[in-house]
C-alpha cells in the first residue's frame, strides 16, 4: 500500500484490464484515481494546430492568438500541450513550482518522456533565472524531463532595465526583449538541428517563441514545442 | 509581515520571513530547519525524511512532509525568540454570566486543578456535554496568571465556531484566530485559537494547550501534528485533550499512566444519549447505484418531512450524494433538501441554510459528523456498515441528536446490510456512557 503523492490517500495497486493484456509493465501508481481524473488530457479533444490549446465550438483553427503570431513571426512554430491548464493543473503547478515540492515531478515524468522521445528531436528545456534557481533549488522543466537526454542550450540573459515599455508596439517588444541567449559552446549542437523546446506551461506563448526565434537564428532547421500544460 | 520582536515570541519562522534588523538582535535565536546526519530530519515537524524523496538537484534536502507551511530545506534556518509572557494579569477576565450544571462545575474545577498542576489530561465528555463553557473557569485562572494559552482543533469548522464564543466570554483578553483559510494577520496574543497545523509555527509558546476533537482526522495518526503539539507547548506546560470518542492511541496513553482521564458521561441537560436503532435492509448498495432506495427508507423520509421533523441523512461516499438525492427526487417528495461534502465550494452556505430552517434535510458525508449543531434534528445513516464510518464517527453522528433541552431525544436510524463490528462498538460505547450517567 502506498499513498497518493497529491492527496495522501492510500492507493491499492490498481491494475486495469488493459494492463493485463498489454505488453507494457503495469503503470506505477503514483497518484490515486480521483486525483488522476481531475487532470484533462488534450489528446482526447480538438486542439489548435499551432499552440495546442483546447478548442471550443466558437474558436477557429488556428486560434485567434496563433493567427496574430503568424502575422508577425518570421518562422514556423507549433506547440503540443499534454494537459489542459485547468484548476487541478494550476494547483499542481503551484505546489510543484511555487511551494517547491520537487517530488511532484514524478507525476508526469513518464508521459513527458514518451512525448518528448517520440519527436526524435534535440531536446532543449527552457531555463530558469539564477534567482529562481537559488530559491527553488531546481528547474521545474528539467525536473519533468529528468529521465530524458536533453541539452541545456539556453540561458537567461541578466535582467536589463525596462526601457520605456509603453512606447513600443507588441511586435517591437517581441523583437527587442529576448530573455535568452545561447550557452557558449552550443553553436555547433544547435546548427542544422531539429529541436523540441520543453516548457512547463504555454500561457501567452511569448516565452517559448522567444526561445524558438533564438534557436532559428542560431541555425536550427526546425523548432517545435512541448509543454506539460496548455 | 514580521515587524517587531513580539511577532517571534514563542514562534518558529523561516529566516526568509524575518527582517535583517531582527535577525541581528541577541534575543533572536536560530536553528537549522533540516538537519542531515545519519538520517535526515526536519526540526519543524519532526519527520525523518527519505533521502531519495527529499533530495534537490542542487545537493540540498527539503522537508516534503510540512511543505504546505512553506518549504524548509537544509539551507533554511528556523528563527525564534523565547516566550516572555508579556501579558497583563487581570484578576477577573471572564465576562460570561451563564450557569454551569453541578456536573459541569465539578469538571470546570478539575480543569483548573489540571492547569495549576501542569498535568496532561483527557476530558472524555459525551457529545453535547457543553465542553466550551466548562473551560471558562480554567481559562480565567490561566489568564490571571499571565499564561499564554492555545486552543487547537484539527477541524477548521470547529475553530471558526469556537472563536466568537471564547471572544464573547473574555472580551478584554487579546486573542487571535489562525487557520489556513484566514486572512487575519498574526498578532502576539494571550489566547491563540487555531487549527493543529498552525501549531507547527510555534515553539515552546504555551503554558496551557487545549486540543479539541483530538481523535479526528487529520490529527489522529498524524505524527507530524503530534510533534507540532509537543513543540508548541512549553516543557512545563499543561495539556488538556477534549473528545467524546478517544482513539486507541489516547486510550493506550491512559493505560500506561502518561495521561490522566476524567469522564463526563451526561449531557448538560441531564438526559441520556439517544441510542441508535439498527435497521437491516437488503441490497442497499445496489439500489443506491441505480438511484433507488428501499421502501422503508423512503417511507421514513416521507413521514419525517410530513411531520416537519428536520434531519441529516448521512452517506459514506461523495458519489452516493447525487444518487440518493436522485432516488428521493424520483419519489416525487415535496421537500427542500440539498447535498454537501467537504470540498463543496458552497458548503458554508448550505450548512447555514440548514441552520436557518431553509432546508428540511441535508444529505451529507461524514463532514457534518461533528462541530456543527442543528437543534432538534434526527439522523439517518445509509450503509452504516460501510468501512468509511468508524465507531467514533457513528458515535459522533448519533451525538447530533437530542442536544437541545427543548427536545433532548430523537431518532438515530442506522440502515445497514448487517450489524458490523463497528456498529456494535458504537452501540457499546454509547451504552457504557449511559450506564455511567445513570449511576450519577
Ligand atoms: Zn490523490
Ligand atoms: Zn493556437
Ligand atoms: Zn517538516
Amino acid at each position: 500500500m502506498k499513498n497518493c503523492l497529491l492527496c495522501q490517500a492510500s492507493i491499492r495497486e490498481q491494475i486495469g484490464l488493459d494492463d493485463l493484456f498489454s505488453l507494457r509493465a503495469a503503470k506505477p501508481t503514483i497518484i490515486c484515481q480521483a486525483c488522476a481524473s481531475a487532470f484533462s488530457r488534450l489528446s482526447a479533444t480538438p486542439v489548435c494546430q499551432l499552440c495546442g490549446r483546447k478548442l471550443t465550438a466558437a474558436m477557429t483553427d488556428p486560434c485567434y492568438d496563433c493567427q496574430r503570431w503568424e502575422k508577425q513571426a518570421a518562422f514556423s512554430f507549433s506547440n503540443r500541450g499534454l494537459y489542459d491548464y485547468n484548476a487541478a493543473m494550476k494547483t499542481y503547478m503551484s505546489r510543484y513550482k511555487f511551494l517547491g515540492d520537487y517530488r511532484l515531478r514524478w507525476v508526469f515524468m513518464t508521459e513527458m518522456k514518451v512525448a518528448v522521445t517520440r519527436t526524435k528531436r534535440l531536446v532543449v528545456p527552457i531555463p530558469v533565472t539564477e534567482a529562481t534557481m537559488a530559491i527553488r533549488g531546481f528547474n521545474q522543466v528539467v525536473g519533468l524531463i529528468d529521465n530524458c537526454r536533453f541539452v541545456n542550450a539556453l540561458t537567461p540573459v541578466a535582467a536589463t532595465k525596462e526601457s520605456n515599455q509603453s512606447a513600443k508596439s507588441r511586435a517591437d517588444r517581441l523583437l527587442l526583449d529576448q530573455p535568452f541567449k545561447l550557452v557558449s559552446g552550443m553553436e555547433a549542437t544547435v546548427k542544422d538541428a531539429k529541436i523540441v523546446i520543453v516548457d512547463d506551461v504555454y500561457t501567452t506563448g511569448t516565452t517559448i517563441r522567444h526561445a524558438a526565434r533564438l534557436l532559428y537564428q542560431a541555425g536550427a532547421t526546425s523548432v517545435t514545442g512541448i509543454t506539460l500544460a496548455r | 509581515m514580521i515587524n517587531s520582536i513580539s511577532d517571534l515570541y514563542g514562534r518558529q519562522l523561516s529566516e526568509l520571513d524575518v527582517p535583517q534588523k531582527l535577525l541581528a538582535s541577541s534575543a533572536v535565536h536560530q536553528r537549522k530547519a533540516v538537519v542531515v546526519g545519519r538520517s535526515i530530519t526536519c526540526s519543524r515537524c519532526g519527520s525523518t525524511l527519505e533521502r531519495r524523496q527529499a533530495a534537490l538537484p542542487n545537493g540540498h534536502y527539503y522537508c516534503y512532509v510540512c511543505i504546505q507551511m512553506k518549504r524548509m530545506d537544509t539551507r533554511s534556518q528556523l528563527v525564534f525568540a523565547d516566550e516572555p509572557n508579556q501579558f497583563s494579569k487581570p484578576e477577573h477576565a471572564l465576562s460570561w454570566k451563564g450557569q454551569l450544571t453541578p456536573m459541569q462545575a465539578e469538571c470546570a474545577k478539575q480543569i483548573v486543578r489540571i492547569f495549576k498542576n501542569h498535568q496532561r489530561h483527557l476530558l472524555w465528555a459525551v457529545t453535547g456535554a457543553g465542553k466550551t463553557e466548562m473551560l471558562f473557569e480554567g481559562l480565567n485562572w490561566a489568564i490571571s496568571q499571565g499564561y499564554r494559552i492555545g486552543i487547537a482543533s484539527p477541524r477548521i469548522d470547529v475553530v471558526i465556531e469556537l472563536f466568537p464564543r471564547i471572544q464573547a466570554a473574555f472580551k478584554t483578553t487579546s486573542m487571535v484566530l489562525l487557520h489556513g483559510k484566514s486572512d487575519q494577520p498574526y498578532r502576539y496574543s494571550q489566547l491563540t485559537i487555531c487549527t493543529t497545523h498552525q501549531l507547527l509555527r510555534f515553539y515552546h509558546a504555551f503554558d496551557v494547550l487545549i486540543i479539541d476533537e483530538v481523535d479526528v482526522f487529520p490529527f489522529s495518526g498524524n505524527p507530524m501534528l503530534h510533534f507540532g503539539v509537543q513543540n508548541a507547548i512549553k516543557p512545563t506546560g499543561a495539556m488538556l485533550y477534549l473528545t467524546a470518542t478517544p482513539d486507541e492511541q489516547l486510550l493506550m496513553q491512559i493505560k500506561r499512566g502518561k495521561l490522566s482521564v476524567s469522564y463526563l458521561p451526561i449531557r448538560y441537560h441531564s438526559h441520556l444519549l439517544p441510542e441508535p436503532t439498527i435497521i437491516k435492509v437488503r441490497k442497499l448498495e445496489q439500489l443506491i447505484a441505480k438511484e433507488m432506495l428501499s421502501k422503508p427508507i423512503l417511507k421514513t423520509i416521507r413521514s419525517l418531512v410530513r411531520q416537519k421533523q428536520r434531519f441529516l441523512l448521512f452517506v459514506p461516499h461523495i458519489k452516493d450524494l447525487a444518487a440518493v438525492s436522485a432516488a428521493i427526487g424520483h419519489d416525487n417528495l415535496q421537500a427542500r433538501y440539498d447535498t454537501v461534502y467537504s470540498a463543496d465550494p458552497t458548503r458554508l452556505e448550505k450548512v447555514s441554510a440548514m441552520r436557518h430552517n431553509q432546508l428540511d434535510f441535508l444529505i451529507t458525508t461524514t463532514i457534518l459528523e461533528r462541530g456543527v449543531t442543528f437543534p432538534g434534528i434526527d439522523v439517518l445513516v445509509l450503509k452504516a456498515d460501510n468501512e468509511i464510518f468508524s465507531a467514533a464517527a457513528l458515535v459522533q453522528i448519533a451525538g447530533r441528536v437530542g442536544r437541545n433541552s427543548s427536545r433532548p431525544f430523537g431518532k438515530v436510524l442506522f440502515y445497514c446490510e448487517r450489524k458490523s463490528a463497528t456498529i456494535r462498538t458504537c452501540q457499546r460505547q454509547i451504552n457504557q456512557m449511559n450506564q455511567r450517567a445513570k449511576k450519577l
